[in-house]
């Protein structure tokens, strides 16, 4: 459901039916509170925002980000080299760096959340931050 | 006697969305409770309430299609009021603030603004930044995990502070057509998150700028756009909104005071 407004939808863009992630942050940190009444949700909520595999997610993009650094040819033209072809184009749905960072990070998750820690909040690839955050909210609606 | 789940406080004789439905399994049926000169829009609290993907959804879209009808004072995820005496009480308590919040948000509505870091400006930034260049040496001489960790943290850096600065002028922009602009909380891999206070006149404006702008910097930083909202970052007449124009700077991630 959009709201029924009179502006054009190419212009503005309402949370898509059913979807969250656009403004989860704000249904869950703003909004008003009445100070008497209960939050009975608040366990909850910290479960969902304070995911220790959103910890590890950040060093994994670490990782993730190191390889692509590593795979960028400097000399070579920035139209023939563009990322999409080091990530390995459409053939794998997700960059096999991708793969062995996560289990690199698997192996040393100690330290790695540890790292990630000191950083807080880190930059996800694109289509895998839309994955990591899909599969939190299927987690946690499993009951649906 | 039961607990009430709270969506939202509306002037009375808001209409109730038709079809909406309100948290819970089966979804509860959504109701209006109030004593005259405010009103709540309710329904039954579920007994085992959650952050469920289910209610979360329940409770965005009640409150997008209560917005398009008037003025609606959001509330936080989550609120459950003991009992229906208790919520009328508390309404009539703060009746002014209310009816005050409800004055100010009328006619408006709120447009989100989040800047993401682009991954496709990386070997732009890889030949004009020499660190970030000798980090990466240091990775291909020494393949491992610390050096892989301290080349990855410098690029995602460098990712971030240009998108950074590239939103900076388009959300100053943007400040433009906004009564008021807030920070929004802190999201992973968010390098700004602002909301905009936008009279309803001017959304379509804000829309065409806030997509000629994103086109402008794409290279540099991914703008989202989201709404109209219902104006959950004004709701509070305490909280973190500030007048217009917008800061000078990007927006400081704050992580909201959870209370």
């Amino acid at each position: 459901m959009t709201v029924a407004t009179p502006y054009p939808d190419t212009l503005t863009c309402a949370p898509r039916s059913g979807t969250l992630y656009d403004v989860i942050d704000i249904i869950l940190d703003r909004g008003m509170v009445i100070d008497v009444f209960v939050r009975v949700s608040l366990v909850g909520i910290e479960i969902l925002r304070v995911d220790v595999r959103v910890v590890i997610a950040s060093v994994d993009t670490y990782l993730y980000f190191a390889e692509v650094c590593n795979r960028i040819d400097l000399e070579a033209d920035d139209r023939a080299q563009s990322l999409p072809n080091i990530r390995g184009g459409a053939k794998a749905p997700h960059p096999p760096v991708r793969h062995r960072a996560a289990k690199k990070v698997k192996k040393t998750a100690g330290s790695g959340r540890k790292k990630a820690k000191k950083v807080k909040d880190t930059l996800t690839p694109g289509h895998h931050r839309h994955h990591h955050h899909e599969h939190h909210h299927d987690d946690d609606g499993g009951d649906e | 006697m039961s607990a009430l789940y709270v969506y939202g406080v509306v002037r009375p004789g808001h209409p109730l969305p038709a079809g909406a439905r309100g948290v819970g399994d089966p979804p509860a049926r959504l109701r209006v409770v109030g004593d005259g000169a405010l009103a709540a829009v309710v329904s039954k609290a579920p007994p085992d309430l959650l952050a469920r993907r289910r209610d979360l959804v329940a409770h965005q879209e009640t409150l997008l299609a209560l917005a398009a009808d008037g003025p609606v004072v959001p509330m936080r995820f989550g609120v459950v009021a003991p009992d229906r005496a208790t919520l009328v009480d508390r309404l009539a308590a703060s009746l002014d603030t209310h009816l005050r919040a409800l004055e100010r948000l009328d006619g408006r509505l709120e447009m989100n603004v989040k800047v993401f870091p682009v991954e496709a400006a990386l070997a732009g930034l890889l030949r004009a930044d020499a660190t970030l260049r000798s980090l990466r040496e240091q990775a291909r001489r020494r393949p491992g995990y610390e050096t892989s960790v301290r080349l990855g943290e410098a690029a995602t850096d460098a990712l971030r502070r240009l998108a950074t600065t590239a939103a900076a002028p388009v959300l100053r922009a943007l400040g433009a057509f906004a009564e008021a602009v807030s920070p929004g909380p802190e999201v992973p891999g968010c390098v700004g998150n602002t909301s905009f206070l936008v009279p309803r006149a001017a959304v379509a404006d804000f829309g065409a700028e806030a997509a000629r702008r994103t086109a402008e910097v794409a290279a540099r930083a991914e703008l989202r756009v989201t709404g109209p909202l219902p104006c959950f970052s004004f709701a509070d007449t305490g909280t973190a909104a500030e007048a217009a124009p917008a800061p000078a700077g990007p927006p400081p991630a704050t992580l909201a005071g959870r209370s």
